[in-house]
Parts: C-alpha cells; sequence; structure tokens
C-alpha cells in the first residue's frame, strides 16, 4: 500500500514539474488533469474518499472543464508542448531541483508512517470528511453562509469584471 | 458601477476583515483576507482602464501568491502541532512562513515592489482603501503570531522605513508617493510589533488618521501629480495651509500628531538596549521626510507658472462632505499633548 501511494506522489510531483515548465495552456491543463487525479488517489490512500469524489466532480469535471473550453477559446496554430526547448529546460530544472530536495531531505521515506486521514479512528463509513460536511451543515451553518456568501461574491465580481464585454475590463489593449 | 453590486462589494469588505478578526481558526481567517482580495478587485477596475485593469491584475496576482503561502503555513502548522489555533506556532519554519506571506499581503519591504505600481493606477479611494483597510486583516493576524525570535521583524521594519524613505526620492506621482510613505510607516510599525505590541496598535491607527487625511486632501482638488499640486493653491487656499502640516506630521515632526508613534518607538527601543536600531530608524526616516517637504515646498513655498485663469477660480460652494476631511486633519495635527491619554487607552 505504501508503495502505491509513493507512485501516486511521485506522479503528483512530476506532473506539478509538467505544469511549472510553462508550456502552452491545453498541455498545462493535461499536466492538471493528470495532476489532481493521482491527487485524488493520494486521497483515497489516506481515507478520504468523499474528499477525494467531490476533488473529481467539482474540480476535474467542474473548473478544469471550463478552463478547458475557455483555453479552446484562445487557440494557437503551434501550441508549444513539452518537445519545445524552452519548456524542456525549465522541465529538467526542475526535476533536477527536486532531485536535489529529495537527496536533501528524503531521508528515512521508507520508515514512515502515512497516519490517516482523521487520525487513528478506523474503518468506518463515517470518515472524517463525511462528518465534516455534515458538522457544516448543523452546528457549522454561519460557515455554510459565509462560504455560500464568498462563492457568491465571486461569481458578482467575474461578472462585474466582465462587463460590457469590450467596452470594459477586456478589450483587445 | 451599479449601486447594488457596489454595496455588495463594499459589505465584502467589512465581512473579510470582521472574519479575520473573529477568528482563531486558521482556514477562517485565511478565508476572511480571501474575501477582502476578491471583494476589492472589482474596485479597483471599476473604471476600466488599461492601467487600472493592469494595476488589478498585478495586485491579484501578488495577493494571491500571499494567500497560497499563508494557507500552506497554516496547514503546515496545523500538521506540525496538530491544532488549527492561530496563536500556537511554536516552529519559526512555520511563523516565519506565515510572516512572510502576510508582509507580501501589506507590502513590507523586501515584498513592497508591488505596492507603488498597483497604487498608481487606481482613484485615490481605492488607493485609500488599499492603504487603510486592506492592512488591517494582514497585521491582526502577524500580531497574533508572536515569533519565539523578534529578528524577522526587525529585518523587515528596519528594510521596510530604508525602502520606503530612499524609494520615494525620485517620485513625482503623488500615488506612488503614499504608497512608499505606507511602506514605511508599515515598517515603523513592524520594528516594534515584537517589543510592545500596544505601540504598534498606536503607530497603525495614527498612521491610518494621518493618511486618511492626506488622501482625502487629494481628493478634494483631485491631483495626483506634483504638477498640479503646486496650482491647487488658487482652488482651496485653506489646503496650503493644512496639507503641509498633514505631511509633516506624516514625516514625524514634532509638535504634530505624527511624532507620537516615532518617540514612543525610539523610547521603547531604547529601554530594550537597540540603540544602534534605533538611530538607524530615526535617520532612514529623514529619507521620507525629504519627500514629504518637498510636497510641501511644491504646494505652499512656490507659485508655479499659471495661466492668469488659472489663479483666479470661481469659489463655488462645496459639494463634498468636509466632516471626514476637518476630523482627520485635526487629528493629525493637534494630538500630540494628548500622548499620555492615548498611551493609557492602548490595551494590548
Amino acid at each position: 500500500m505504501s508503495y502505491m501511494m509513493y507512485i501516486l506522489l511521485f506522479g503528483l510531483v512530476l506532473g506539478l514539474v509538467a505544469i511549472a515548465s510553462n508550456p502552452s495552456p491545453y498541455f498545462a491543463a493535461l499536466g492538471l488533469v493528470v495532476v489532481a487525479g493521482v491527487g485524488c488517489g493520494v486521497l483515497v490512500g489516506s481515507g478520504g474518499c468523499f474528499l477525494s469524489l467531490i476533488l473529481f466532480l467539482i474540480y476535474l469535471g467542474g473548473m478544469l472543464v471550463v478552463f478547458a473550453y475557455s483555453a479552446a477559446m484562445a487557440a494557437e496554430p503551434y501550441p508549444e508542448g513539452w518537445g519545445s526547448w524552452p519548456t524542456l529546460r525549465l522541465m529538467v530544472g526542475y526535476v533536477l531541483g527536486v532531485g536535489v530536495a529529495w537527496g536533501l531531505l528524503g531521508g528515512g521515506w521508507y520508515e514512515e508512517d502515512w497516519g490517516g486521514f482523521d487520525g487513528l479512528v478506523g474503518e468506518s463509513v463515517l470518515r472524517g470528511d463525511v462528518v465534516g460536511v455534515s458538522v457544516m451543515y448543523s452546528s457549522g451553518g454561519w460557515l455554510l453562509i459565509g462560504g455560500g456568501w464568498v462563492l457568491l461574491l465571486t461569481l458578482f465580481v467575474v461578472l462585474e469584471l466582465t462587463r460590457g464585454l469590450s467596452r470594459g475590463a477586456l478589450r483587445a489593449v | 458601477m451599479a449601486p447594488l453590486i457596489y454595496s455588495a462589494l463594499i459589505i465584502s469588505l467589512g465581512l473579510g476583515t470582521t472574519m479575520t478578526f473573529a477568528s482563531t481558526h486558521w482556514y477562517l481567517a485565511w478565508m476572511g483576507i480571501e474575501i477582502n482580495t476578491l471583494a476589492i478587485i472589482p474596485l479597483m477596475a471599476q473604471n476600466h482602464i488599461p492601467r487600472a485593469i493592469e494595476a488589478t491584475t498585478k495586485y491579484f496576482f501578488v495577493q494571491a501568491t500571499a494567500s497560497a503561502t499563508l494557507l500552506f503555513a497554516g496547514i503546515s502548522n496545523a500538521f506540525l502541532t496538530g491544532q488549527w489555533n492561530i496563536t500556537y506556532t511554536p516552529y519559526t519554519l512555520t511563523s516565519t512562513l506565515i510572516t512572510l506571506a502576510l508582509a507580501m499581503k501589506i507590502g513590507l519591504a523586501p515584498l513592497h515592489s508591488w505596492m507603488p505600481e498597483v497604487m498608481q493606477g487606481l482613484n485615490l479611494l481605492t488607493g485609500l482603501i488599499l492603504s487603510t483597510w486592506q492592512k488591517l486583516a494582514p497585521l491582526y493576524l502577524i500580531y497574533q503570531i508572536q515569533p519565539n525570535n523578534p529578528n524577522i521583524f526587525i529585518a523587515l521594519g528596519l528594510m521596510s522605513i530604508i525602502v520606503g524613505g530612499w524609494g520615494g526620492f525620485n517620485q513625482v506621482q503623488l500615488r506612488k508617493i503614499l504608497a512608499y510613505s505606507s511602506i514605511a510607516h508599515l515598517g515603523w510599525m513592524i520594528l516594534i510589533l515584537s517589543f510592545s505590541p500596544p505601540l504598534a496598535l498606536l503607530t497603525i491607527i495614527i498612521y491610518i488618521l494621518m493618511t486618511f487625511s492626506l488622501f482625502s486632501s487629494f481628493m478634494l482638488t483631485r491631483t495626483t501629480h506634483i504638477n498640479s499640486l503646486s496650482t491647487t493653491w488658487a482652488k482651496i487656499p485653506i489646503l496650503t495651509i493644512s496639507t503641509p502640516l498633514i505631511l509633516l506630521s506624516l514625516g514625524g515632526l514634532p509638535p504634530l500628531t505624527g511624532f507620537m508613534p516615532k518617540w514612543m518607538i525610539l523610547q521603547e527601543l531604547t529601554k530594550q538596549s537597540l540603540c544602534p536600531l534605533a538611530t538607524m530608524a530615526a535617520l532612514s526616516s529623514l529619507f521620507s521626510l525629504y519627500f514629504y517637504l518637498r510636497l510641501s515646498y511644491a504646494m505652499t513655498l512656490t507659485m508655479p507658472p499659471n495661466n492668469p485663469a488659472g489663479t483666479l477660480p470661481w469659489r463655488l460652494n462645496p459639494q463634498h462632505n468636509t466632516l471626514p476631511l476637518a476630523l482627520t486633519t485635526t487629528s493629525t495635527i493637534c494630538l500630540l499633548p494628548m500622548t499620555p491619554a492615548i498611551m493609557s487607552l492602548m490595551p494590548f
């Protein structure tokens, strides 16, 4: 099981390197999909299955899909992937940096215990993340209202920033 | 901007700071700061000119980076200590990371580069909100961290005082000068934070009063450049008396109010046997005094060339509300004799 987690984390770091090396947004979004996918796997391995499912649904299925459609509207004929030299050299640099950090800080990787998502509660249907959501609807009601207001505020902010299309903030200058 | 969305954004600005003030959990504190960032973005971009959009974009990038670092530091602290309380940061790594993230949020040196450029792109009212209200929530969090080692606060503070003074030297744009003045005053505030939190509270309150009065004076005549500042003597002559006094108060000259925080801070630093630090801070604030003096010189002590129509404008009834300007100007100029009373009012 630990080896599964380490493979997933390895994929996570490589995916982050792929995004950070600044390719064209299509490929960066692909990197984000990979990172989110293996991140969900890490979450499942740590016991947060509900959170992992929510991440898949909302992040990948909501936000990243919207981002992919927006990136498709800004299409370019020759998108820069990881084969082009500027992106490749950044990627090589980041991999070397990760290697250096691993060499300095990575001692004892095989003897650490990961711990669970919610401590040492044990196996049950009601894990920490599910209970957290239900608490947010009961005694954490104000946080729910606050969270809802923040989401509505984000919508207002985006609508206000894009008001007027080419006469507003989005004009081509 | 449409009134409904405008009030929603202003209410959200209030909500964000209130949430940060009222929270003991890192997540809620971070959430309040994010609400503040989100709510001010359309306010900064409201006139839709490219310079304002550029300022908004820069502000968003910087604040997003700082928020991400803050969240990371809060989560690392929770991982290491097992609890989410803001006041319990025993590990130097997490407390330093939190301090640096919050320093980037408020524009302390060496994380200050965004401040003048962002302030330059905004209108004066939004710049006022940026320099006063947006500083409150991060400063409250910095106050609550209480690290073991004051060295990082001293380093940030002294660097900010020097950079705030030195950076404003060659500026002719008033908003950039106000940005550098903000950097310098926040430097004084964070310098004393680890030694005497009541003095830090005093510094930030006096700074908010002084900068409010200066911004209001500039908003009255709508000046943003030294050139237009120098021709305001004909429009509102009383400002040629009050604005230099406000500027000298910002520079920290007795017998004006701005001397009060600097005086108390130097006294406290001396009591802590940090005399070289006190000397360096006092000498570095002479840089800021130089450009405040230059502004006073341009406004009051010179009469620049102007066409005759500009020297005798119509004196119409003022349409604006003069109460905030009057109150803050009076408190900027006259509050120094009340130092003992004010010091006894600072609780913590």
